[in-house]
């Protein structure tokens, strides 16, 4: 289909865009700079125009993710792609695969409609403490990881714990501080030239990073326990890391009575799902995200896994309306507020950029046809952004329009889960990596019968 | 190939077909080479008539039909019904059981799992006390305490003994048996006491007060008067262990489940304080864990779903066969786990059976419909989930004219 979009004012940092009102072309699944014939025309005037959102955090698909649903009134997948279309989003990855998991999650993602998925491949330090160890085998294990990257249809490199410790004292002689590993994580992000998250830890935060720009922090607000680590946390964003922001929501839990929910996936700590937080936390995390004067944070929730999109909308107004921030976070009342352009920056151009989606978080000329149109008149004052931006007029994706008028015109659009191809072979780290599984590597490697439709970038 | 025998759904069979037969299985157990060479559980020898016509009854005998008269007399059947039930869907793939869900939806019907009286009861559990979760891989790297209560893996899941509990050499655990340590729990002598080391045989019905009694111990309170034999060993083992797992067998859904699994969640949640302990039942069909987990994503809750009356509930407790006017089962023998009375009742009452199965068996017997399926994970492709709940490939290897199970499901919701 060929679109023309008429009017509207156009929001692409990228591009240098902030409000000007010029037209835009989509012929296919692709952004251009000109049609002279067009199928349909999308009336655009008083509208903001931007790029479909990128969830960078939008964990919807982690193993064990669907017990949350026992406690929680969560919604079905359906109702997830669901929502995530009616807020603009069209992409969502999941910050959460192992290669245990890896045909889990993929079965999970295809079970979400409407939005493009992707996924980041934890790994777990442990598997290659030995090689760890041996600098001079760092192409080794960079080419195992990019091999496991392909098989298990990931997009992104993700390390949870930095560190390798073991609950056994008799294994005790095989740990490495996480000063060593993150030398070894740092050079082999640069030899490999992407960049490697790390879920931020207590014990990351307070210690220097060898090179940040290799690295990306991911959920950072939501491990910020004082002023301390907030000063250490922009400081590694002065010095060139990327993080996304793990916002956290103002209400307490909302059924404290829940038993604990704990994943234990080979890793020192069990992912816990239900974890406790101070209460000064999402203070914490919202104060990074307005002190941060620089480009180098994406937005991103973390603190309901179940339903990540719900509390979004309260999540931006904090961003950009001091008036709707909670009452009782005092260090945050005073803080600047974010522009339309900023906000659109942390919702699309840095999240595709954390990914090494080249071609998405933008509305340039090649783009592919992601695009959200918000009714957001220019009068409108920073108060009404939150109902304007909270649901979105028109939701293009892959130049099919989902969302015409605020309703949802196609259930199903084709969607493609994103991956890194590699195409490197196989090699002794990789099997020994595997002899260690109770599944045969071929079915370790993500499967066809999982459902999705993956498409390499 | 994955072998769809039981809920371990082993990955490393290696089979050998030559001309369309299969004539050689190798890594497989008693249980899981009858899969491909149609024999019976655990008796090579005898083999299983396998269904090949769909069948209605007429005049007390069954008779061979065509494939549309069968669905249509089913549609039928369970049309008219005012509560019809569909039971069963824990020994068929995830395509079979959405279908089955979709079809529970269209006829306003009951579906019930045929492992009820053991999962939801743990759900229940999980629910109040949280979830400690482990994949089998690092329960076999990590566990060195083992608990079975109720459960002999080598009668409902023969390898995980080998590949994930007892003798499976982990990470952690190299030198297998010697690294770990086993007890178990039951109602009489099994074959696990040959290698347990602690093995604690109670009567029908102390599971409650043994348990208690292990909470006692840990918890230092004041010895019983009546104390049950092994009970302080128990709570001894259990308090040695670093990484401890409790594996609840079919066994504890034959007694007072709700209440067993109750006391076995406060035992973990205290034990949890001071290390990881992981509760997981065996269920032994292959894909128990894929029909819960489709539940839980789709309805939000874990049970059996009832759309009488356009609404949905679900149910917790075993369905009363005596609210049931037409019963349609697929991946269960019904008439095996009935008892006797009310196998009776149904028959009095002349409830209409429907059943979707590769094989002859009890319920067969009395269906007024048989429709003949293909094997899953042999005549078959899909996608089951094992016992940790990650979700597997099952592929066809053997060519059959026979339906597959979901297309069956499906087929006949178009007949309603």
């Amino acid at each position: 289909m060929r679109l023309k979009i008429s009017g509207g004012r156009l929001f692409d940092p990228a591009n240098g865009w902030e409000g000007v009102e010029q037209d835009l072309y989509i012929d296919q699944d692709r952004l251009v700079s000109q049609l002279s014939q067009v199928d349909r025309v999308i009336n655009a005037h008083g509208q903001v125009v931007v790029a479909g959102g990128i969830d960078l955090h939008g964990q919807v698909a982690s193993y064990g993710l669907h017990y949350l649903r026992l406690w929680e009134n969560a919604p079905t997948p359906q109702e997830q792609g669901n929502a995530y279309a009616a807020l603009g989003y069209t992409h969502i990855h999941e910050p959460f695969l192992t290669l245990n998991t890896a045909n889990y999650v993929h079965r999970e993602l295809a079970a979400l409609p409407l939005v493009d998925t992707s996924a980041s491949l934890v790994v777990n330090l442990r598997e290659l403490d030995l090689w760890l160890k041996s600098p001079d085998r760092r192409r080794e294990v960079g080419e195992a990881l990019l091999f496991l990257l392909h098989q298990t249809r990931a997009l992104h490199l993700s390390v949870r714990e930095p560190f390798v410790r073991y609950r056994q004292d008799f294994y005790a002689h095989r740990s490495l501080r996480p000063e060593m590993t993150l030398e070894f994580l740092t050079a082999l992000a640069q030899e490999l030239s992407v960049k490697i998250t790390l879920a931020a830890g207590p014990e990351i935060i307070d210690l220097p990073l060898p090179e940040p720009r290799c690295l990306h922090l991911s959920a950072l607000g939501a491990v910020l326990q004082n002023e301390a680590s907030l000063a250490a946390a922009l400081g590694h964003l002065e010095k060139g890391a990327t993080a996304d922001m793990g916002l956290l929501p103002a209400a307490a839990p909302r059924q404290p009575q829940r038993g604990p929910l704990l994943i234990d996936l080979g890793f020192f700590q069990p992912l816990n799902l239900f974890p406790a937080r101070p209460e000064d936390q999402g203070e914490q995390a919202l104060s990074l995200a307005l002190r941060h004067q620089g480009k180098q944070l994406a937005f991103s929730g973390a603190a309901i896994p179940s339903d990540p999109s719900t509390d979004y909308p309260a999540m931006f107004s904090w961003l950009w309306d001091k008036s709707a921030r909670p009452q009782n976070w005092q260090k945050v009342t005073a803080l600047r507020e974010y522009s339309l352009s900023e906000w659109v920056w942390a919702t699309r151009t840095m999240p595709a950029q954390v990914l090494g989606l080249t071609d998405r978080g933008h509305l340039g000329p090649g783009a592919r046809a992601d695009v959200a149109l918000y009714d957001l008149p220019p009068e409108a004052n920073r108060r009404q952004w939150r109902t304007f931006l909270g649901r979105c007029r028109t939701l293009i994706k892959g130049g099919e329009i989902i969302i015409d008028n605020f309703n949802l015109v196609r259930s199903h659009v084709k969607k493609t889960t994103w991956f890194r191809a590699t195409e490197i072979p196989s090699g002794p780290l990789v099997e020994e990596i595997c002899q260690q599984r109770s599944l045969r590597p071929e079915h370790l490697w993500v499967q066809p019968e999982m459902g999705n439709n993956w498409e390499p970038v | 190939m994955v072998c769809s025998g039981c809920g371990c759904l082993c990955d490393d069979l290696d089979i050998t077909i030559n001309g369309g037969e299969v004539v050689e299985v190798a890594n497989v157990c008693r249980w899981g080479v009858n899969r491909f060479f149609n024999g019976k559980k655990f008796h090579a020898t005898k083999q299983r008539c396998r269904l090949r016509s769909p069948q209605l009854r007429r005049q007390g005998r069954l008779t061979d039909v065509t494939y549309e008269e069968a669905l249509g007399q089913a549609a039928v059947i369970l049309t008219r019904a005012r509560r019809p039930l569909l039971y069963g869907f824990t020994n068929v793939g995830c395509t079979a059981q959405e279908a089955a869900l979709k079809l529970a939806q269209a006829l306003s019907a009951r579906l019930e799992p045929a492992d009820l009286p053991l999962m939801v009861p743990y759900y229940q559990s999980v629910k109040k006390y949280g979830l400690f979760l482990a994949p089998l891989d690092i329960i076999r790297d990590q566990a060195d305490a083992i608990l079975f209560w109720g459960a002999n893996p080598l009668h409902s899941a023969p390898r995980h003994l080998v590949r994930y509990s007892a003798f499976a050499r982990g990470r952690f655990t190299e030198r297998g048996l010697e690294d770990r340590q086993l007890a178990a729990v039951d109602i009489f002598r099994s074959e696990l006491a040959s290698f347990c080391h602690l093995f604690v045989e109670i009567t029908p019905g102390q599971d409650l007060l043994l348990i208690q009694q292990v909470i006692g111990r840990l918890t230092g309170a004041p010895e019983p008067a009546q104390r049950i034999k092994g009970a302080r060993r128990l709570a001894d083992f259990l308090t040695a262990a670093s990484y401890a797992v409790i594996i609840c067998g079919r066994g504890v859904g034959y007694g007072p489940a709700v209440e067993i699994f109750d006391r076995l969640g406060e035992l973990a949640a205290h034990l949890r304080q001071e290390k990881p302990l992981a509760i997981l039942p065996l269920s032994g069909d292959f894909n128990s864990a894929g029909l819960y987990h489709l539940l839980l994503r789709h309805l939000g809750e874990v049970g059996a779903p009832d759309f009488a009356g356009g609404s949905l509930a679900i149910h917790t407790s075993v369905v009363n066969f005596q609210e049931v006017d037409a019963i349609l089962v697929a991946g269960a023998d019904l008439w095996w786990h009935l008892p006797e009375a009310t196998r009776q009742h149904l028959l009095a009452r002349q409830v209409p059976l429907v059943l979707l199965s590769p094989f002859a068996n009890q319920t067969s017997t009395q269906a007024e419909v048989v429709l003949p399926v293909a094997l899953t994970g042999v005549e078959t492709n899909d996608v089951a989930y094992r016992l940790d709940g990650l979700p597997l490939p099952l592929r066809q290897i053997l060519p059959t004219d026979l339906p597959p199970d979901h297309q069956v499901l499906s087929d006949l919701r178009l007949f309603l």
